[in-house]
């Protein structure tokens, strides 16, 4: 009985407020609804991003506000009405989020793996690059690859992935509708043969550590060519792409020599990916001043962060800026950090706050911590 | 005391009333107390006139006094005449006309010639006139016959005492005052009192200067005890002349006068340019226009040429202080020092070109608020044989 009563109040109340809206589906989202929060399923957000996906910072907030909401925002819509228009007979289009550091790049991707779940796509999301080239924990495990000379393979990283891929396609894999068009032979015993669903190349990344990147390598070809048959549409997303391009990882082989990026399967496979030479697809990528080290940061610009190699790669592109805060948005999120009880005091604090933040949202979630 | 006071007056009612008579004897009593008044005075004169016959008698008090007053005297003029000797020559240096040479010119030919570094500006090199210099000498007290002219002249210090007397002689006046009114049964008027927040009682130095006599510490606490009875009475402003001739006023608003009228621009802004924003090492110039949109421009970037949140504070703390955030344009050009310097530096010069854009009372909430204040600090050297200005090395016992 309390419960429901509850149930009810909240309802009542998040119809009454002005910065929040119901329509929880990304696919229904329009400009009316700019700079209002949507409050994600936990079921989805669970499957979605569990295994990384949302920066580290929001996470903590997610759960301190025990609800994982997000703001709609102009580059997150302009890109659902592109993709709504899309002509998906034609090659592939990349789309390039860029913008300052903290200004929601990562979020926006969310955002719109949000909506390709909700629209059937499949998923290839990379949470964030650098995790794999740039960030050495105590034990990184690393070989040298069998089947492509001179290569590195990240074999934990790579099956990391895979189950993080496998979790936000569960309902497109457990439908067994994706097969394998071609016969893989990992070793004397082991095989995938044509026609086995692609679950079970998954499942044999996982299992078998050793050959998760070749599976990777094999998992794109195939989803290229099931693309193409238009048995699935396919959304990439790659958070932090540009540090592909970096010249330099910093992974060591164990002759201690500097690893380059091109030099890692991983790299390859996915700079395969995103070359726009597959159809029924769509490739959102972003740039990030994070994703390299700290004194080639100048600059926010694809053009400077991709490098003139990562241009040409891929060139052609839609670059889409995320901005910081508006006006409208601004006191949005100040009342709804007012309604979590995250934001207290005077209402003069929301005009010292826009400026010392000056709009950028991680700025102001974190200048409105000790508030 | 009021309620014995009318007492007194029945009293004395009743009496008259009784006796006419009595009134009468009273009087040709006065007029022969009177006549032997006279006779006293006549003799009082006498004695007086004699003194002033015998004019080689000087008392020895009024000896050494002169003698003292032509020492001091002679020692004065020949001060005068070695400090106009010093500014002839001192002009001469400059190249300048010796006739003409005032003051200021000394004050900056002193400034020019010996420059000092030294912080109290009291201990720096000067040259003023001789006057201001030497503290002023009381003229003689007492006459030729030696007769001290003050009748308080025998407690040592008769102008101060002077003072507490005829403060108290006023206390006594305004009380006899508010009787009569009470009496009248009228109330004191509300718009008649006396304000006293735009100044402050004097100091002791600043009291010893005007009545030429050292004091001690519990005289003066007795001085501002007796001033302050003074001034709690209700009709205290009938003797206001009496009280301001004790006070100071505080510094009032110097800078009201010297607020620049807004310049115009091709689109018809208003705009100010304050040049000269200083802070540690820090040199810029600082544009208000207005009307405006906040738009904040710092060397081209906009606020977040800051990175760290109180350089940003400090650049917006005059903007929201006046509540202008969202009325002016700020487009400043900054140059050297660090971003807490730069930023104190913005802050300045917006407050300061601010004063054209708002009214007076907010200006006197700024000036309160230290916005229109100056940061002279700068950074202080390191001493050798430390480590840094005032850190001292570790203290090791051996």
């Amino acid at each position: 009985m309390l419960t429901r009563n509850w149930r009810i109040l909240s309802r009542q109340y998040s119809q009454a407020v002005t910065f929040r809206t119901n329509e929880s589906s990304p696919q229904q989202h329009n400009e009316k609804q700019t700079g209002l929060f949507y409050t994600l399923n936990q079921d989805t957000c669970k499957s979605l991003f569990s295994n990384g996906g949302f920066p580290k910072s929001f996470l903590k907030q997610t759960k301190t506000f025990t609800e994982t909401a997000i703001m709609i925002r102009q580059p997150a819509l302009d890109l659902i009405n592109c993709i709504k228009s899309t002509n998906f007979d034609a090659p592939v289009i990349r789309y390039v989020l860029y913008g300052e550091k903290g200004s929601g790049k990562s979020l926006t991707m969310a955002h719109m793996i949000h909506y390709a779940h909700e629209d059937g796509y499949l998923i290839l999301h990379v949470p964030w690059v650098s995790e794999w080239l740039r960030r050495v924990p105590r034990h990184k495990e690393m070989s040298n690859s069998q089947t492509h000379e001179g290569f590195v393979d990240l074999p934990l990283d790579a099956a990391a992935w895979l189950i993080h891929f496998k979790t936000q396609n569960q309902a497109l894999l457990k439908a067994g509708e994706l097969k394998v068009s071609e016969e893989y032979v990992w070793s004397k015993r082991e095989k995938t043969e044509v026609g086995a669903p692609l679950s079970e190349l998954v499942e044999h990344g996982i299992t078998r550590v050793k050959y998760a990147c070749d599976v990777i390598y094999a998992l794109v070809r195939e989803i290229k060519t099931l693309s193409n048959k238009k048995q699935c549409k396919t959304f990439v997303a790659v958070d932090g792409f540009n540090s592909f391009f970096y010249p330099l990882t910093r992974l060591n082989t164990p002759t201690k020599r500097k690893v380059k990026p091109e030099e890692v399967t991983l790299t390859t496979t996915f700079l395969e990916l995103t070359k726009n030479d597959w159809t029924n697809g769509v490739i959102l990528l972003s740039a990030d001043q994070l994703a390299v080290p700290d004194d080639h940061q100048e600059s926010y610009f694809p053009r400077y962060l991709l490098r003139k190699k990562g241009f040409e790669h891929l060139d052609p592109f839609v670059p889409i800026e995320v901005g910081r805060y508006t006006e409208k948005e601004f006191l949005s999120c100040a009342s709804y950090y007012r309604d979590r009880l995250w934001l207290r005091g005077p209402p003069e604090t929301e005009i010292e706050l826009k400026f010392t933040s000056a709009s950028n949202p991680y700025k102001f979630m974190e200048q409105c911590a000790p508030l | 005391m009021v309620f014995v006071f009318c007492f007194t007056v029945k009293h004395s009612i009743l009496a008259t009333r009784c006796s006419v008579r009595g009134k009468v004897l009273s009087n040709i009593f006065q007029y022969r107390t009177g006549s032997s008044r006279v006779t006293n005075n006549v003799t009082d004169n006498l004695t007086d006139w004699e003194t002033l016959s015998k004019k080689k008698k000087i008392s020895k008090a009024m000896k050494a006094y002169l003698e003292r007053a032509k020492e001091h005297d002679e020692f004065m003029k020949k001060q005068h005449f070695e400090f106009n000797v010093g500014k002839r020559h001192l002009a001469n240096m400059m190249g300048e006309d010796p006739e003409t040479f005032t003051q200021k010119d000394i004050d900056r030919a002193i400034e020019y010639l010996f420059p000092s570094g030294i912080y109290d500006p009291a201990a720096r090199p000067l040259m003023r006139s001789p006057e201001e210099v030497y503290p002023a000498r009381k003229a003689a007290e007492f006459d030729e016959a030696g007769r001290p002219h003050h009748f308080l002249f025998y407690t040592g210090k008769a102008s101060f005492f002077k003072v507490l007397y005829d403060a108290a002689e006023n206390i006594q006046e305004l009380q006899k005052f508010e009787d009569k009114v009470i009496r009248k049964k009228a109330s004191p008027d509300p718009n008649n009192s006396l304000k006293l927040e735009g100044s402050v009682w004097f100091t002791k130095e600043q009291l010893e200067k005007t009545l030429v006599e050292t004091i001690e510490d519990i005289e003066y606490t007795n001085f501002k005890n007796v001033m302050e009875r003074l001034v709690s009475l209700p009709y205290s402003y009938r003797c206001k002349d009496f009280i301001e001739q004790f006070r100071k006023p505080l510094t009032t608003q110097r800078f009201a006068l010297e607020i620049p009228k807004p310049n115009y621009d091709e689109d018809g802004r208003a705009f100010i340019t304050t040049y000269e924003c200083l802070r540690k090492k820090a040199r810029g110039d600082v544009t208000i226009k207005s009307p405006g949109t906040g738009n904040i421009s710092i060397n081209g970037k906009d606020i977040t040429y800051f990175e760290d949140i109180q350089s940003r504070e400090q650049v917006i703390f005059p903007l929201i202080f006046t509540g202008m955030q969202d009325r002016v344009d700020v487009v400043c050009n900054i140059e050297g020092g660090g971003p807490s310097g730069q930023a104190g530096a913005i802050r300045w010069g917006i407050a300061w070109s601010l004063r054209s854009f708002v009214e007076k009372d907010m200006l006197e909430k700024m000036q309160v608020a230290g916005l229109l204040t100056r940061d002279h600090r700068r950074r202080e050297r390191k001493k050798p044989g430390q480590p840094g200005a005032r850190k001292k090395p570790t203290w090791k016992k051996r």
